[in-house]
């Protein structure tokens, strides 16, 4: 039972929250991120995203190095989508690295396919697509006048002859629209394995079900036309295990 | 003619420590302790283990008190309090009054070291319901269940799930009159939470606090360890009230840095309740005439000399002249061993 008066998420099951912060807890990167918290605010006063949201790294310290799982549930539902994760808090005297806990419940969050992990992460999956099946992450045919009115005007002038003005790049690697720089089809394939076989992919699949499926479809099918067999990748790393 | 005694006021750390001193700087030492036994506080009121080390108290004090039971330098007299004093150091004429009735003596200086008494967690301002309630309890009611290798609910003899600290009972307080850090209740109730915590690993334990005072190596060797490995909570802010819900009690407070109200219920509450001067403080204050402050004994010498008094020959030493831990007590009492002796070899050589 939650120590505040004010608690939310009172009707979620002790056992649910306790889980979850198990999982967090139970990460090899964890114990070398947090020993226990002053809160002093140092990391809160270093934080650009705490200027511009009602968002603490040093609420996050104080929660997980106390083990209250209720507080922690109510982070992970929430602000724990609001860290720019620049680790500026890392200048703690204590040498915790909230940070890096964050990093961790964002991990859990998205395993789980938390409703907040979700949200947070809806208007990303162009970006997601982007990098999971080139690597590379703005493209220049994103930067559209609708998306960004606050651009100004030139923004539309730019994106009406975007190919024109790519050309004006000095280097040949950039000379795209799709891409932010030119990538081989060797390293997008490769790329996606390695999202595939880390495990990414999966966690994409839990938080954004449709976008996983175009990425899925698509670069299965770039797989098969240049003769590549991912479960040759997957029998290799197999191997190695053995 | 040989120089009259050092007379030692009080058988705790700091009276022990200066009668020692005062011996083996070859002087004679009248060591009068009112209770039955020396040892002071840390026996009297049961104290399990001692801060910071967590060594056995019973054991730390036995060994200070061996030191000083067999040495022909040293009188001991238990049971026996200061009655009467006149004249001026090194001819002071004391009366003392002990188990063989009324005595007269003389000696050549004094040394107080009369010590602090617990604060009534009845006189205190907040709601705590102390004599109220049998589930809030003191660091000292604490310290005697950890002495006998336990820790209860009071109310039914069972291990509790659920264990706070208040700190600042009766300290730092301008309502109750006590505007003092009493200084070693943060180190204590540290203590106490990791060994509530060792004693009964589902045990949560919180302390409430204005500030953690955790000096010099208390801070890693205590907060620390109960923060990072006991997992005790932190929380700043100071509990109002406390009530009866069922069979358990409600604090009521604010978590202050997390802005947030705080209401939960406790199976023991425990009050971090202060110093104040001791009864036996007061009076050698009165008696000896020694200027007081915050109502312990002053020294005049502020941060740089700790032990002299304004009263010629007459020193202090330990809790006496305001809260001290048992660093504080001892190192005074050795300070005062050496002013004393220092005050009596001066004597002789002006009467020489």
């Amino acid at each position: 039972m939650s120590i505040y008066a004010d608690a939310k998420y009172s009707e979620v099951p002790v056992e649910t929250k306790q889980a979850l912060f198990d999982e967090v807890k139970a990460d090899m990167r964890y114990e070398h991120q947090l020993y226990g918290c002053y809160e002093c605010g140092i990391c809160v006063a270093a934080c650009p995203s705490a200027r511009f949201y009602d968002f603490s790294p040093r609420v996050f310290a104080q929660v997980m190095a106390r083990e209250d799982v209720d507080t922690f549930y109510e982070l992970l539902n929430d602000s724990v989508w609001d860290c720019s994760q620049c680790f500026s808090c890392t200048r703690c005297p204590r040498q915790n690295n909230p940070g890096a806990v964050i990093t961790i419940m964002r991990e859990v969050a998205v395993n789980h396919g938390l409703q907040s992990a979700k949200e947070a992460l809806k208007s990303y999956s162009r970006i997601i697509y982007k990098i999971m099946s080139t690597g590379t992450q703005v493209a220049p045919d994103m930067l559209q006048p609708d998306f960004f009115p606050d651009w100004g005007p030139d923004v539309k002038q730019v994106s009406e002859n975007l190919d024109v003005w790519r050309r004006c790049v000095p280097p040949e690697t950039m000379h795209t629209t799709e891409l932010a720089w030119d990538v081989s089809e060797k390293t997008r394939l490769e790329l996606y394995m390695i999202w595939k076989l880390t495990g990414n992919l999966e966690m994409i699949e839990k938080i954004d079900e449709g976008i996983f499926m175009i990425l899925e479809e698509v670069m299965e099918e770039l797989l098969e036309e240049n003769g590549y067999d991912i479960d040759d990748f997957e029998n290799l790393l197999e191997e190695d295990e053995e | 003619m040989p120089e009259n005694p050092v007379l030692v006021i009080g058988g705790g750390p700091a009276g022990l420590e200066a009668a020692r001193g005062v011996a083996d700087l070859g002087y004679h030492v009248k060591l009068v302790e009112k209770a039955e036994r020396l040892g002071g506080m840390p026996i009297l009121a049961d104290y399990a283990a001692l801060t910071p080390n967590m060594v056995n108290a019973e054991e730390a004090m036995g060994e200070m008190v061996q030191r000083i039971e067999n040495d022909e330098l040293i009188d001991i007299r238990t049971s026996t309090e200061v009655i009467r004093a006149s004249g001026s150091a090194p001819a002071l004429e004391i009366g003392l009054n002990g188990p063989g009735g009324e005595e007269d003596i003389q000696t050549g200086g004094v040394i107080v070291a009369t010590g602090f008494q617990h604060f009534d967690p009845g006189k205190e301002t907040q709601m705590y319901g102390y004599y109220e309630f049998d589930d809030v309890i003191t660091l000292v009611d604490t310290e005697r269940m950890l002495k006998a290798g336990k820790f209860v609910r009071p109310s039914t003899g069972e291990a509790p799930k659920q264990v706070c600290f208040i700190q600042c009972v009766g300290s730092r307080d301008r309502q109750i009159g006590n505007p003092w850090c009493s200084k070693v209740c943060c180190g204590i109730a540290t203590k106490e939470a990791i060994e509530i915590r060792q004693l009964i690993p589902d045990c949560r334990v919180f302390i409430f606090y204005i500030d953690m005072r955790m000096y010099g190596f208390w801070e890693d060797e205590i907060y620390w360890k109960a923060q990072e490995k006991y997992k005790v909570n932190f929380i700043r802010g100071i509990v109002t009230e406390i009530t009866k819900r069922g069979d358990q009690v409600v604090v009521k407070g604010e978590d202050t840095t997390m802005g947030r109200p705080v209401e939960v219920p406790m199976d023991v509450v425990i009050l971090s309740i202060g110093m104040e001067p001791s009864e036996g403080t007061k009076k050698m204050g009165e008696l000896f005439q020694l200027p007081s402050t915050h109502g312990f004994i002053e020294s005049i010498g502020g941060a740089l000399n700790t032990v002299v008094t304004s009263v010629p020959g007459i020193f202090v030493a330990g809790a006496a002249a305001g809260p001290a831990d048992l660093e504080d007590s001892v190192s005074m009492g050795g300070a005062a061993a050496m002013k004393a002796a220092a005050f009596l070899r001066k004597a002789n050589l002006r009467v020489a």
